[in-house]
């Protein structure tokens, strides 16, 4: 059984069902085995399962042989707002 | 054969498939002996530290010039590493590099510039002469990795090694799961090779999502895990490694874009690097990251990238190369709305890494002899997870020697494998598969985002003896919620190994950093407490085993002297007509 993913964690890997061609290259190449795509059925799409566990790294977008997949940040990468002295420690 | 395990017997287990595991694989496979790799990734085609290409690979050619020898960058490595190096096996790595460059050439990866038809050589990194090959190495991975499949080795894929099968000090093999099937495997081996890179997720950074990180975040310190509990010894491990990154995205890329001639000003406009080092944006990263985190503790943040000053063709090239470091760099600015032409970049200091800070040749994990071997007899180990490393030259060159390594000491081992303690075996997978659905356990990612604030906080880049002994007792006291881990569903009981492996290596950093009573390698160790470097009585390495309580136990060995020196491959009641499984001298 595929898992389902949450929807309410931001999905980086977007997957357009025009383009795909329910290959499974993308679950084939990831990484960080965040992609699910049940083989040898051409119907269902792959699914991004751990969207919050994503490098963000691009390789189902490179390799997508369709180019059905694109990458997209979320707000907090894209329009960041930590200060960036709360990430050098704090001295006792 | 046992009911619902699947039961391999092999020659060499590799464990991590990326350029060190692969080149280990090979001389075993080119021995004619049976190699297994078990790989959390799905194909051998890619780097597992940076998961695509490769556009540089250090090595020593033998081309004529003096600076082109072994002999002369081995005289300058005392300084390269700040005096922290083990020379018998650097000189061994340094020494080889010829020969495993041609090897490589001879597997179909072409080095050579084709407009040139030659080598194209470059002095970077702070390096005595131009060591760096810059190339095409879209295809490096590829072509190492079908020459792993046409060997044929068995590659089981998305599966990780649990555990380390270890007898009287002797490895022979690991315990494993299939994440996808949830099938069990015990793979009995006449040799083991580490081979799976660094450590991260284990500190914060500016977007705090634990995968954004520099290096792979997939790499979570298994090989030093695992090894730590088999009793193996680990060295430099409180060395760390940050670099600058665009704010909000840890991507790889902004130091290239610096040696193409960028400034950074801070939030009143002033070029402040020259008040650091006399180079400017040239000093070394650590010196660019120290700077920068200066200049925020100073109060002159935001820091930002300017490269509005750059001729328009330098612009060019950098808009074509950006994504060589990071395929999804460009798309990152493009969706941000912002132009490296036009506009200020806003930068951060990244999450750390354990991972030879920066530095070549000066390793933080596994400590190894020259031929590769840990303080645990028939274990290797070499890349990022070994005590010199150097980037996907380093990976190759150790790999292969531990793989020469590896064949050497099973041609010298007799008798039959030991038995799989079954009882032993099905206790470790039950109570790694406890973890499934447990009720009101914790879940794995509240317990790693506590291992990352703490490091954030005390293990960082300004470290303390206050501050490293809050820090752990806290990562003590999350050593007792390791068996309260939650996981929903197969993928995740293997994030729980890698949360618990994650913790280890946090504890075993803190507890190095805790003696390392001086600063070394700028914010790599920054002791506030000790701010200066004391080569009086720290021209050491602190070496960490496993201690008689099970927690980390440090040694600190005089960094003049091999590290094998230090470790007795043997435990004090064997002898040689004993062992059931010995090395036949």
């Amino acid at each position: 059984m595929l898992p389902v993913s949450d929807p309410s964690v931001h999905n980086p890997i977007q997957i357009d069902p025009e383009l795909c061609i329910r290959c499974n290259l993308c679950d084939w190449i990831c990484p960080g085995d965040i992609i699910y795509k049940e083989e040898n059925n051409k119907q269902t799409m792959p699914v991004v399962a751990y969207p919050d566990e994503c490098w963000y790294c691009g390789l189902c977008e490179s390799t997508c042989p369709t180019d059905a997949i694109t990458v997209v940040f979320p707000e907090r990468m894209l329009r960041n707002q930590t200060d960036v002295v709360t990430l050098l420690g704090k001295v006792v | 054969m046992r009911a619902d395990w699947r039961t391999i017997d092999t020659d060499l287990l590799v464990i991590g498939g990326g350029v060190a595991g692969s080149m280990a694989a090979i001389p075993a496979l080119e021995a004619g002996l049976d190699v297994v790799v078990c790989e959390k990734g799905r194909v051998l085609d890619n780097c597992g530290s940076v998961g695509c290409g490769v556009d540089h690979y250090l090595t020593v050619m033998e081309s004529g010039p003096e600076w082109d020898t072994p002999e002369f960058l081995l005289r300058h490595l005392p300084q390269l590493t700040d005096g922290i190096v083990d020379m018998a096996v650097a000189s061994r790595v340094i020494h080889e590099m010829p020969r495993i460059l041609r090897k490589i050439e001879g597997m179909g990866v072409d080095f050579k510039d084709p407009r040139t038809g030659d080598y194209s050589r470059h002095r970077s990194f702070g390096l005595p002469g131009a060591y760096h090959i810059n190339f095409d190495g879209t295809d490096f991975k590829r072509k190492i990795g079908k020459h792993v499949r046409a060997g044929k080795a068995t590659v089981l894929m998305r599966t990780m090694a649990v555990q380390l099968l270890v007898e009287e000090n002797r490895a022979y093999g690991a315990l494993a799961f299939n994440f996808r099937t949830g099938e069990w495997i015990a793979i009995r081996a006449k040799a083991v090779a580490l081979t799976a890179g660094d450590v991260n997720r284990l500190s914060e950074n500016a977007s705090g999502l634990a995968f954004d990180s520099w290096h792979f975040p997939y790499n979570t310190g298994d090989a030093q895990a695992m090894a730590f509990r088999a009793g193996a010894a680990l060295t430099n491990m409180e060395f760390t490694e940050a670099t600058l990154t665009p704010k909000g995205f840890s991507a790889q890329g902004l130091n290239a874009v610096v040696s193409m001639g960028a400034y950074f000003l801070n939030k009143h406009g002033e070029r402040f690097m020259f008040r650091y080092d006399e180079k400017g944006e040239n000093a070394r990263r650590a010196v660019l990251a120290d700077a920068v985190i200066n200049e925020y503790l100073l109060g002159n943040g935001p820091i930002y990238l300017d490269c509005r000053h750059l001729p328009e063709e330098e612009l060019d090239h950098m808009e074509e190369t950006l994504q060589v470091d990071r395929y999804t760099l460009p798309a990152f600015y493009r969706q941000k709305g912002v132009s490296f032409r036009t506009d200020l970049i806003e930068v951060s200091i990244s999450e750390l890494s354990i991972r030879r800070s920066g530095v070549y040749f000066r390793g933080s994990g596994l400590a190894v002899d020259t031929t590769g071997e840990t303080s645990v007899e028939g274990l290797f180990a070499a890349g990022d997870c070994a005590s010199v490393s150097g980037g996907i030259a380093g990976a190759a060159v150790l790999g292969h020697i531990a793989g020469e390594g590896a064949v050497v000491r099973m041609r010298a081992t007799y008798g039959a494998r030991p038995d799989i303690d079954w009882a032993d075996a099905e206790r470790i997978r039950a109570e790694a598969e406890a973890a499934l659905g447990r009720a009101g356990g914790m879940p794995w990612k509240a317990f790693e985002g506590t291992i990352r604030r703490t490091v954030s906080d005390y293990v960082g880049v300004r470290r303390s003896e206050r501050g490293l002994r809050l820090a752990l007792e806290t990562l003590a006291a999350l050593a007792v919620k390791e068996g309260e881990l939650a996981a929903s569903d197969l993928h995740g009981l293997m994030r729980v190994q890698e949360s618990r492996n994650i913790r280890l290596n946090t504890e075993i950093m803190a507890t190095a950093a805790l003696a390392r009573t001086e600063t070394r390698t700028r914010s790599a160790h920054r002791r506030v407490d000790h701010p200066e470097p004391d080569n009086e009585n720290w021209r050491k390495f602190v070496l960490v085993e496993k201690g008689p309580d099970g927690r980390p136990s440090v040694r600190a060995i005089d960094a003049g002297r091999p590290l094998a020196d230090s470790f007795a491959r043997r435990s004090q009641s064997q002898t040689e007509g004993s062992l059931p499984y010995a090395a036949g001298l």
